[in-house]
């Protein structure tokens, strides 16, 4: 990275731990798939199930009034924000839907703030599915077995923001490998500043990220 | 014999009734299963674990889906549905014996009003095929069911949910839903296994679910009796004992089951709503594990009733072999 660079973007990993957040900076995405490969590289995720998936929008499509290259402006200002990537994971919200509607209790908030899944208790209801606003839930056994003939989705799975290796002081795979550092981890204060730093809106609604940071959206 | 068989239902009413139980009894103890896994842990293992308790639950919900769509087209082709089904609408009367029925709890009636009846103590032309009561768990069954079974197959279905609601926000009033019908559905079969089971007049079971109607006879020509019946009944021993029990079995489960539902974080109760469990969390375990006992009682009184319509086939048999001798045994059928 250049240094004329470095001066408007920081490191995506800007902290790891307890009260960390992930979130994306769709403007810097450039829908590589890195964060996809690694990913499945460090939790051999099967071939047909993706803990993080980019989602393109508005595919070849030019942004209005010049925003083209301000998705986030451009959703704020409400225009069109023309092709934009957002990589879409759990967020492991603050106000997690999926833990209030996990008929067993399957889904759990942690104390340290990252939502997870107890694979023992799970159902394969799928109730999550329908309750998180970022598809992030995957059912990868859905077609196996019993799963199959009653409908029933197997075992949840998703993203578990890599607590292993933050428990050792390193950040998420994904955001370790993403090349333009589109995917930024850390406290909800120091999220909102590196966005305000790049000048880069937030791309989710009020709702959405009320869902996500709780109280902390007010940084936003 | 008494003059107890009033309120008589035919084959198909009472063999429709044992296959719904059976059916709903699977339902419930699914489900509650799924939704009180804490709770009953025991009972998710005997239905098969996290992943078999859904594929049970999905197929006796198929089960419920033809038994009520069997039951919907019963009721409009043959005379019999119609006929009965006009018996079960509410009417006037029903209004006005539900009103009597209040002022009857507070001493201000001398009497219930006829519609009102259900039990013993009247001759059986005094009594309706069904009370306003009975009419009531008729319909309310019915309407719930019938909810559970749309929200049900909606949620099964995410795609299709999806497609006719087109919010997350409406497909989780769906899941919330079914989860709080349920619980409701669950403290009316409690009341009516209570209601139907122990009774001291038919103590432990009311059989007119069980026994068909062209099984009981039209008149009582052996003995011609003054009063209705019940004085001649004698009160079995243990129903003292067991009926407090089981009203207290049946008032925890009831109070548990609804407790348990809003402490208990997440679901069908959002966790912004929901109090924290904590002390109280033993006590609703023992209290959900009764109301499961009481489900129990319930599915056995269901088996019970047709071993009794059994018995009773039997007697009617030796009877039509030994014209005189079976006379006095019919009666005991009832114990
Ligand atoms: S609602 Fe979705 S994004 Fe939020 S914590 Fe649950 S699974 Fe993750
Ligand atoms: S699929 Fe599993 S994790 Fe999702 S709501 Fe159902 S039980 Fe909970």
């Amino acid at each position: 990275m250049s240094k004329s660079n470095q001066e408007v973007m920081g490191d995506g990993v800007m902290g790891v731990g307890e009260n960390t957040r992930i979130f994306p900076d769709v403007e810097a995405c450039i829908d590589c798939g890195g964060c996809v490969v690694a990913c499945k590289r460090t939790w051999d995720v099967p071939r047909d199930e993706q803990r993080i998936s980019i989602s393109t929008m508005l595919e070849g499509q030019e942004g209005e009034g010049g925003l083209n290259a301000s998705s986030g402006r451009a959703m704020e200002q409400g225009t069109s924000p023309g092709e934009t990537s957002i990589p879409m994971q759990c967020y492991h919200c603050d106000n997690a839907p999926c833990v209030s509607v996990c008929p067993t209790d399957s889904l759990v908030s942690m104390e340290d703030g990252f939502v997870n899944v107890r694979d023992s208790l799970c159902i394969g209801c799928q109730y999550c599915l329908s309750a998180c606003p970022f598809g992030a839930p995957q059912f990868p056994d859905s077609d196996e077995g019993v799963a199959d003939i009653v409908g029933s989705g197997g075992t949840m799975d998703k993203c578990t923001m890599c607590d292993e290796r933050q428990e050792v002081g390193k950040g998420p795979a994904c955001a370790e490998e993403c090349s333009t550092d589109a995917i930024l981890v850390g406290d909800a204060t120091q999220i909102a500043d590196e966005l305000e730093r790049r000048d880069s809106g937030v791309f989710f609604n009020d709702v959405a990220m009320e869902i996500i940071f709780g109280d902390d959206a007010e940084a936003f | 014999m008494t003059n107890l068989d009033h309120g008589k239902f035919t084959r198909m009413t009472t063999t429709f009734h044992s296959l719904l139980a059976l059916d709903v009894f699977a339902l419930f103890f699914t489900g509650y299963a799924i939704m009180f896994n804490d709770h009953l842990w025991w009972l998710l293992v005997l239905m098969g674990g996290n992943v078999g308790v859904v594929a049970l639950h999905r197929i006796a919900g198929l089960g419920l889906v033809a038994l009520v769509t069997f039951w919907v087209v019963m009721m409009l082709i043959t005379d019999t549905g119609r006929s009965n089904f006009r018996k079960v609408v509410p009417t006037g009367d029903d209004i006005a014996a539900f009103v009597q029925d209040v002022k009857f709890m507070l001493g201000r009636a001398d009497e219930r009003h006829p519609n009102a009846r259900q039990f013993a103590g009247y001759d059986s032309d005094e009594v309706p095929l069904l009370s306003y009561v009975g009419k009531g768990v008729v319909f309310i069954f019915a309407i719930e069911l019938t909810l559970l079974v749309i929200s049900g197959l909606l949620i099964w279905s995410k795609t299709g949910l999806m497609q006719y609601f087109a919010t997350k926000t409406a497909a989780m009033a769906f899941v919330v839903f079914h989860g709080l019908l349920g619980i409701i559905m669950l403290m009316g079969v409690m009341f009516h296994i209570f209601e139907h089971g122990f009774h001291p007049a038919f103590y432990p079971l009311e059989t007119k679910a069980f026994i068909p109607r062209r099984m009981i006879p039209e008149s009582h020509d052996d003995e011609d009796v003054e009063g209705t019946g019940i004085e001649r009944l004698s009160l079995a021993p243990s129903w003292n004992l067991v009926a407090n029990l089981m009203g207290v079995l049946v008032t925890v489960g009831i109070v548990s089951v609804m407790t348990a539902s809003i402490v208990d974080e997440g679901y069908p109760v959002p966790r912004e709503l929901a109090v924290e469990g904590g002390v109280i969390e033993l006590l609703l375990t023992i209290g959900i594990n009764i109301g499961i006992f009481v489900l129990f009682v319930g599915l056995v009184l269901s088996l019970y009733g047709n071993v009794i319509r059994r018995r009773w086939e039997r007697q009617l048999q030796e009877q039509r072999e030994r014209p005189t001798a079976g006379d006095g045994e019919v009666a005991s059928a009832e114990d």
